[in-house]
């Protein structure tokens, strides 16, 4: 079946060790453990188990587990006098809000459907075809999922009212405004946000999918199709994890739901959850007994998935799979190719860059958008206002740090979930972080108040709430279970033969995961850290609740200026940071190409 | 493994808490010899210089936690078993009403100032806020151009030749937004005289935008030719084009900026936010609220004796202005919200 294979050849050298990978495969996770300890005894610590499931109660599920409390017990954090009640449940199931939550669930089942479908054309054409400046695409997915929700529906909003920029251009708008401003144009710009994340959930692990499956179908008579067929069902972990993330995604996202959803009037759960903490008086019991109802349908979705994949195994990915082949695309295919890629990044990035471009080029005297009344005034003062800048420097720090950690913990925590005899606390576990994604931040934001701000710790001398720690511990919870769920699918194909290899030869268990998993997953651990740090950088609604006094991280501060008035350079700052994030990711995508050991790079790269 | 990992999570737990010591020193809430920071919660857009100010002028350590109306009540909302703020500076009475019925404000406090008789008709009976000015919650802005004889009454909007001009925010996502439905309702007679209203009103075209930005942004792309907005934001934006107007409508809401000072914070700290509000009402104070953001929330009228508004910013005697009851219209919020967004917004 074809040549020696060389990626695993790149990797022992890389390693500086000689492995004998057809014999090792055959170790099993369990018998290769036994080895090791005959060798060596392994050093267990007796605190491992519950070390980890004590961090995950204190970042993750204590402020989470208090916050849903409140919908049944609000005497217990302040929040009225009943120590049980159910009326809070009875409100959310009723009028609007129940309206919103039915409404939350068709969206983003049908985001979750249509993004997977959209990213695995663009997925297969950037990764299994010869397309080309397949670099740029790779990169502009990255701009797309960067690109805050709420400035996509806002340069849609400016590009389809009635004396916006299609009616300035003689285009009858009427039609298609009435069209968008309803849910399909929810559904619409939602998807075009899902698709990034099922493109990166899908990419890597088509891309690194040797092509064994597809030769073994076609050796045995198979067609084009029959091969498809073959290959798409060995992809099952990463299209579940992709409507998994894109679901969550959805039902949690606040950017569109304020916006288009809100013009549409089509309430979705995050609005009427917003609504009953944003309205005087707060009501906490009702958005508890909302969060409490995402939860329940966060689980039913894992429940669908582990379904789906339980008992299967789907490890493909290992050193020894074969580099695919592309497929070589006709001048017509390359013409229809790229067709595709310039509609789709024309309608997720044009767009919005219109409407940022129109927004904060303005002068403010402007009455009409001319060549003329285009300034950088805005932006010069940008670069000389010391106070702007310090919101840039404390967001990269707070996000700099929980980034690192949450991809980390996230490569341990995509273990767990992967590891196929993991047991109910794994599964647990999983509806923990995914339930997490589901929220929204303002619930978990709340619910690190309710838990870190008891009397009862400032008692013993513990303050922690009001201090840079606290939010970077809630940055790090807000992180930490999306870095997870983009690992997971990656990890689930990884064939661990090779690191059971690397410990018989007697690695350390760290220093066995840096030279077989890191390498295999680095460009995915990459992708999973920028958009960590990106999302971080631009993180609101955690940042609102828990900012210390005088410290304000860079999402309040553009949202200070623009609740103030200053909307030209509320939107010049925000363009400001967005160009920020996309030079971060611009240098540490270079940075991987230069200094990245070359075995590393060529993991799940066809040629 | 996993030991390792909850291991190396310990460590950098404690990376982090060590990079950030440093940032924290400034910031922490450690009682200091002889000296407790104040904690201002505040959403106006000249607190900065106001504290920056007041710090100066007594010494009295202050830290500012700046945001919207919303997320600053949400967060003492959820603080409620521990309070951590010290002094709240919002504009609009109702959330300072609810804040007083659940016993959270100091009360029987007035700060030595002279208050004009606008400023004594804004306290409330038991001191427990104060007034530092005030603005109107939401009057009218239009395009001369285009319409050159605008409406001198809420009812005359019902008008045809008003017909898809107007546009307004919606006071779900707005936080000033709210005061407004809430004048105009009680101006109109009571919630269902107001519902009745604001029906007939989207039957005459009336259209609804987010925020003021956004409704703002609809005015300057023709898209409407009026809008009620609150009045700071409009004097803040007239300058920007020379055909935009304001008129006041008769019957426009006042909606005052309050301080309220926090019932169980420390007597240091209950003693520190007397003294802000004395500094705020006085002559310095006043000043700096007029400096502070000359495009936004400097646009406000004065309610202590000698003081005068910010040039640009017509007399309030011309205007037929309100005041709503706030301990009665507070709790409404929720309910007409959801009204509104169920059958207005669309």
């Amino acid at each position: 079946m074809g040549a020696q294979g060389v990626l695993d050849q790149r990797l022992v050298h890389s390693q500086h060790r000689e492995l004998k990978l057809p014999y090792m495969a055959k170790l099993t996770w369990a018998r290769a453990r036994s080895v090791a300890t005959e060798g060596r005894p392994v050093r267990r610590s007796a605190l491992g188990a519950p070390a980890r499931w004590g961090g995950f109660f204190l970042i993750l599920l204590a402020p989470i587990a208090f916050f849903l409390l409140v919908a049944v017990v609000p005497a217990a954090v302040g929040q009225g006098s009943s120590w049980f009640t159910l009326a809070p449940f009875i409100a959310a199931l009723s009028g609007p809000t129940l309206q919103g939550l039915v409404d939350s669930l068709a969206l983003s089942a049908s985001t979750a459907i249509l993004s997977l479908a959209i990213a695995l054309l663009l997925a297969w054409l950037v990764q299994r075809t010869n397309l080309r400046a397949r670099v740029t695409w790779n990169f502009l997915i990255w701009v797309v999922l960067l690109t805050p929700s709420f400035l996509v529906a806002l340069g849609w909003e400016r590009l389809l009212q009635p004396e916006g920029v299609l009616a300035d251009l003689g285009w009858p708008v009427a039609g298609l405004s009435h069209i968008f401003f309803s849910p399909l144009g929810v559904v619409f710009v939602d998807t075009t946000k899902g698709v990034p994340f099922a493109f990166l959930a899908i990419s890597a692990a088509l891309g690194a999918l040797g092509r064994e499956y597809e030769d073994a179908a076609r050796i045995h008579g198979g067609g084009r199709a029959t091969a498809i067929r073959t290959v798409l069902p060995i992809l099952a972990p990463a299209m579940w994890s992709a409507l998994a993330i894109v679901f969550a995604e959805t039902i949690s996202d606040f950017g569109v739901a304020s916006t288009i959803a809100n013009t549409a009037n089509f309430p979705v759960a995050t609005m009427t959850l917003f609504n009953a903490v944003d309205n005087f008086p707060v009501n906490f019991p009702v958005a508890a007994a909302v969060g409490w109802l995402l939860v329940a349908s966060i689980g039913l979705a894992l429940f669908a998935q582990s379904r789906a994949l339980r008992g299967r195994s789907y490890q493909v990915l290992s050193g020894r799979s074969r580099a695919s082949s592309r497929l070589q695309l006709s001048r017509r295919g390359q013409t229809v190719g790229i067709a595709v890629m310039v509609l789709f990044f024309g309608l997720t990035l044009g767009v919005p860059a219109i409407a940022v471009a129109s927004a904060s080029l303005l002068k403010p005297t402007a009455s009409a958008i001319t060549l003329n009344s285009f300034t950088l005034n805005n932006y010069v003062a940008l670069a000389h206002h010391p106070s702007t800048l310090g919101p840039i420097g404390l967001s990269t720090a707070l996000a700099l740090v929980a980034t690192t950690l949450a991809v980390g913990l996230g490569l341990i925590v995509a273990r767990i979930l992967t590891r196929r005899r993991s047991g109910a606390s794994a599964r647990i576990l999983d509806l923990l972080l995914l339930a997490t994604v589901g929220l929204p931040g303002i619930l978990l934001g709340a619910g690190y108040i309710f838990v870190y701000n008891l009397p009862a710790l400032a008692t013993v001398g513990l303050r922690l709430y009001g201090t840079l720690f606290l939010l970077d511990v809630a940055y790090l919870a807000n992180t930490l279970p999306i870095t997870a769920r983009l690992l997971s699918g990656p990890m689930a194909q990884i064939q661990f033969g090779l690191h059971d290899a690397a410990r018989v030869h007697g690695r350390s268990a760290l220093g066995a995961w840096r030279s077989t998993v890191v390498p295999l997953l680095s460009r995915t651990l990459l992708w999973a850290w920028l958009f960590g740090f990106a999302g971080l950088l631009f993180e609101l609604p955690i940042s609102q609740l828990l900012y210390p006094p005088g410290q304000e991280p860079l999402s309040v501060a553009i949202t200070a200026a623009f609740a103030n008035f200053s909307y030209a350079p509320g939107t010049t700052l925000m363009v400001a940071s967005v160009a920020y994030a996309l030079a971060v990711v611009g240098l540490a995508l270079l940075g991987f190409r230069l200094l990245a050991p070359k075995g590393w790079q060529r993991v799940g790269v066809a040629r | 493994m996993l030991a390792t990992a909850a291991a190396v999570a310990v460590a950098s737990a404690a990376v982090t808490s060590g990079i950030f010591a440093a940032a924290q020193s400034g910031s922490t809430r450690a009682v200091q010899v002889g000296q407790v920071p104040l904690i201002v919660y505040s959403a106006q857009g000249y607190d900065m210089n106001e504290v920056a100010a007041f710090q100066k002028a007594t010494g009295i350590k202050t830290e500012l936690l700046c945001d919207s109306t919303g997320p600053l009540l949400a967060r003492i909302a959820a603080e409620r078993n521990n309070p951590q703020w010290g002094l709240l500076w919002v504009d609009g009475n109702q959330p300072f009403a609810e804040l007083d019925d659940e016993g959270a404000l100091v009360r029987h406090y007035l700060p030595a100032a002279n208050f004009n008789a606008l400023g004594k008709s804004l306290l409330p009976s038991d001191h427990s806020y104060v007034p530092t000015g005030t603005t109107i919650a939401a009057t009218l802005v239009y395009n001369s151009a285009k319409i050159t004889n605008p409406p001198k009454t809420f009812e005359q909007l019902l008008q045809p030749q008003y017909n898809g001009l107007l546009g307004m925010n919606n006071p779900s996502v707005s936080g000033p937004t709210y005061p407004y439905v809430a004048g105009l309702m009680s101006y109109l007679g009571g919630v269902s005289k107001g519902e009745k209203f604001l029906t007939k009103l989207k039957a005459n075209g009336l259209q609804i935008f987010d925020t003021n930005g956004n409704t703002l942004n609809a005015l300057q792309t023709g898209q409407i030719d009026m809008a009620t907005i609150q009045s700071s934001a409009i004097l803040g934006v007239l300058a920007t084009n020379p055909n935009y107007k304001i008129a006041f409508p008769k019957g426009v809401t006042l909606l005052p900026s309050d301080m309220a000072i926090d019932r169980h914070a420390s007597k240091t700290v209950i003693a520190e936010a007397e003294r802000f509000e004395t500094y705020v009402l006085s002559k310095a104070g006043q000043h700096q609220m007029k400096i502070g953001d000359p495009h936004g929330d400097s646009n406000f009228w004065p309610v202590v004796q000698g003081g005068s508004p910010k040039a640009g910013v017509p007399s309030l005697s011309s205007i037929r202005y309100q005041a709503v009851n706030p301990y009665t219209w507070g709790p409404r919020e929720s309910s007409i919200n959801a009204w509104f967004t169920a059958n207005i917004v669309s």
